[in-house]
C-alpha cells in the first residue's frame, strides 16, 4: 500500500503543478477580461455613470448566456476556437482557454456586485467634485471595492480549481484528472485520497490567503 | 450668487408625474448663509442638487454667478463643479483613504502638484481642527470629525459656494453646534456663500441669515430668520417655529383660566428687539393701579436680537387696564388671550 503510493509521487506532483498552472493562468486572464466587463455592467446600468439601457440589457444577456453553459459542454463546444488560440485542442494550455471563457463572465458578475457595494453617496460626492467617469472608476470604485473584489476573486479561484478537474477531457491533466483516471477508474483508492486531500489543501490555502489579503487591503 | 428662476424638477413615473421642485424662485446672495427648511419629501434635497447639476432642471434656470450650468459642456461643467463644494449627511468619505488623502482627493483630480497639494491639505486640516488626524482612516473618527473632514475636502479647491445637504442631521446636538460654528467661520473667513438644507429649525436659527420654507416642492415662505420666527405666516412655518419656540400656552395654565371666570384680563405681550430690554412690567406696576401676574413666557435670541413673549394677567379695574394697554402698546405688541386659541 505504502509502496504503491510512493510510486505515484512524481505523478501527483506533476498533476499538482498542472492544476496550479491551469488555475493561475486562467485566473489571471479571466480577471483581465472580467474586471472591465464588471465595470461596464456597473457604469451602464440604470442610474450608472454612463447609463445606457439598451447596451446594458444586451450585454447583461450575453454575460448570462455564457454563465449558463455547463463547463463540460463549453469545454467541448469551443474546441475549434481553442485550437485557433493555442494551436492545439489537447493539453494543459488547451484547457486554459475554456476555463477563461467559463470564469470571465462569472468574475464580471462578482466584480459587479463588489462595485455595487460602494455607497452611491461616495460616487455622488466624487461627481460633485468634478471627477470624470474614468477618474471615478479608477480612483473611487476600484480602491473602495478592492477588499471585496479580492474576496470575490478568491471564490472565483476556488471555482476554477473545481472546473479544472474536468480538464482531463481535453488531456489537460491536473489533480482532478488524476483522481478520475487512477483513483476512480482504476480503483486506486490511495491516489484518490491523496489528490482529494491536496485539492482540499489548495482550497484552504487559497481562502486563507484571500481573507488575509482582503483584510490587509481594507486596513491598508 | 445662486439664482433659481422659476425652476421645476419633474420626475415622470409611468403615467404619473412628481414635481419634486415646483416653480421655485430664490436668490442666495454672495457671502450669505441661506437655509432651506422642510420636512422630508419637501423637495429640498432635489433643490440643492440642482445647484451643481447633480439634477438637471426640467423647467426654468439655475444661475451660478450669472452662468447657467445646464448650458455648459461636460468638461466645463466639471470645472465649475470644482468651484462648488458639497458636504453630505452621511459624509461620503472614501473609506479606503486616510484623512489626508480624502482632503487631497479633489485637488488630485485636477492634477495639482504634490507639494502644493500637501501644503493646502495641511492648511485646511488646521482650519477645521484636525491636524493630528491626517494619517487616520475615516472609520476611526467620530461623526463630528468625519463631517470636519467632509468640510475640509469641500474647501480644498477654494470654492465660492458650499452646499450643505443635511450636514448635521446625523450628529448629536453638541456636535451639531460645533459644526455650525465651523460653517460660520468658513463664511466669515473665506466669504463663501453657503446654501444649506435641513429639517431642523434650531440649525437654521443658529447659523442662517435668511431662510426659505419648502413644502411639496414649493417655497411657501422666505425671509430673514427674524421675520420668519417673529411673524410666521404659513401653518408649516408656524409648525417649524414651534419646534424651537413654545408659543402655545401650556394646557395646565389654560385650564386654570377656563375654570375660573372668563372675565379675567389675560394678554400676550410680544417683545421684539429693544423692547425686550425694557422693564415694561415693573413700569406698569408702578405707574398704574394694577397687579401684574406673569402666567407664562419665553425670551430667546435670534441673530443677536432678543425676541420673545410673555402671557400676563392684569388684575384691576377695567378702565385702568385699558389705560395700561394703551400705554404699553407703544412698546410691545399686545394680543388679548381669550380662550384656548392662545
Amino acid at each position: 500500500m505504502q509502496v504503491n503510493l510512493m510510486e505515484f509521487w512524481p505523478r501527483i506532483w506533476e498533476a499538482t503543478y498542472q492544476t496550479l498552472l491551469m488555475v493561475g493562468i486562467s485566473l489571471f486572464a479571466a480577471t483581465l477580461i472580467g474586471l472591465p466587463l464588471g465595470i461596464i455592467l456597473v457604469v451602464t446600468r440604470h442610474g450608472g455613470l454612463l447609463e445606457n439601457k439598451p447596451f446594458f440589457n444586451g450585454f447583461s444577456t450575453v454575460v448570462n448566456f455564457f454563465r449558463s453553459i455547463p463547463f463540460i459542454i463549453l469545454l467541448v463546444a469551443i474546441l475549434p476556437f481553442t485550437r485557433l488560440i493555442v494551436g492545439s485542442s489537447i493539453g494543459t494550455a488547451a484547457a486554459v482557454v475554456p476555463l477563461v471563457i467559463f470564469s470571465a463572465p462569472y468574475i464580471a458578475r462578482l466584480v459587479e456586485s463588489s462595485l455595487l457595494e460602494v455607497k452611491p453617496g461616495v460616487i455622488e460626492a466624487a461627481e460633485s467634485m468634478g471627477a470624470t467617469p474614468w477618474q471615478i472608476v479608477r480612483r473611487v470604485y476600484i480602491p473602495e471595492a478592492l477588499s471585496s473584489i479580492i474576496l470575490n476573486l478568491t471564490i472565483a479561484t476556488i471555482g476554477l480549481v473545481g472546473a479544472s478537474a474536468m480538464a482531463g477531457f481535453v488531456g489537460g491533466g491536473g489533480l482532478g484528472d488524476l483522481a478520475i483516471s487512477y483513483g476512480y477508474q482504476r480503483f486506486e483508492t490511495d491516489i484518490m485520497i491523496a489528490t482529494v486531500l491536496l485539492l482540499v489543501f489548495i482550497v484552504q490555502i487559497t481562502q486563507t490567503v484571500g481573507n488575509f489579503a482582503s483584510k490587509k487591503i481594507r486596513r491598508q | 450668487m445662486i439664482q433659481f428662476e422659476n425652476v421645476s424638477k419633474i420626475y415622470q413615473h409611468n403615467d404619473s408625474e412628481l414635481r419634486a421642485v415646483d416653480q421655485v424662485d430664490l436668490t442666495v446672495h454672495k457671502g450669505e448663509i441661506f437655509g432651506v427648511i422642510g420636512f422630508s419629501g419637501a423637495g429640498k434635497s432635489t433643490l440643492i442638487r440642482l445647484v451643481n447639476l447633480l439634477e438637471k432642471p426640467s423647467e426654468g434656470r439655475v444661475l451660478i454667478n450669472g452662468e447657467d450650468l445646464a448650458k455648459l459642456t461636460k468638461p466645463d461643467l466639471r470645472k465649475v463643479r470644482k468651484r462648488i463644494g458639497m458636504i453630505f449627511q452621511h459624509f461620503n468619505l472614501l473609506e479606503s483613504k486616510t484623512v489626508h488623502h480624502n482632503v487631497a482627493f479633489p485637488l488630485s483630480l485636477s492634477g495639482t502638484p504634490k507639494k502644493d497639494m500637501n501644503q493646502r491639505v495641511k492648511e485646511i486640516l488646521e482650519f477645521v481642527g484636525l491636524s493630528d488626524k491626517a494619517k487616520q482612516y475615516p472609520e476611526e473618527l467620530s461623526g463630528g470629525q468625519k463631517q470636519r473632514v467632509g468640510i475640509a475636502r469641500a474647501l480644498a479647491t477654494s470654492p465660492d459656494i458650499l452646499l450643505c445637504d443635511e450636514a448635521t442631521s446625523a450628529l448629536d446636538p453638541e456636535t451639531t453646534k460645533s459644526i455650525l460654528r465651523l460653517l460660520r467661520k468658513v463664511r466669515d473667513e473665506y466669504g463663501i456663500t453657503i446654501l444649506m438644507i435641513t429639517h431642523e429649525m434650531n440649525v437654521v436659527r443658529e447659523v442662517c441669515d435668511r431662510i426659505a420654507v419648502m413644502e411639496s416642492g414649493q417655497v411657501i415662505e422666505k425671509g430673514s430668520i427674524f421675520d420668519l420666527f417673529s411673524k410666521p405666516q404659513h401653518p408649516t412655518t408656524k409648525n417649524f417655529v414651534r419646534t424651537v419656540m413654545e408659543n402655545d400656552i401650556p394646557a395646565s395654565i389654560l385650564n386654570g383660566i377656563d375654570e375660573r371666570d372668563s372675565s379675567r384680563n389675560i394678554y400676550r405681550f410680544t417683545f421684539v428687539d429693544e423692547s425686550a430690554g425694557q422693564p415694561v412690567l415693573s413700569q406698569i406696576a408702578k405707574k398704574f393701579d394694577v397687579e401684574v401676574n406673569v402666567l407664562f413666557g419665553q425670551i430667546t435670541e435670534l441673530q443677536g436680537v432678543p425676541f420673545g413673549h410673555l402671557v400676563v394677567e392684569l388684575q384691576g379695574e377695567d378702565p385702568e387696564i385699558l389705560r395700561v394697554i394703551n400705554h404699553i402698546q407703544q412698546k410691545v405688541a399686545v394680543q388679548e388671550v381669550t380662550s384656548h386659541a392662545g
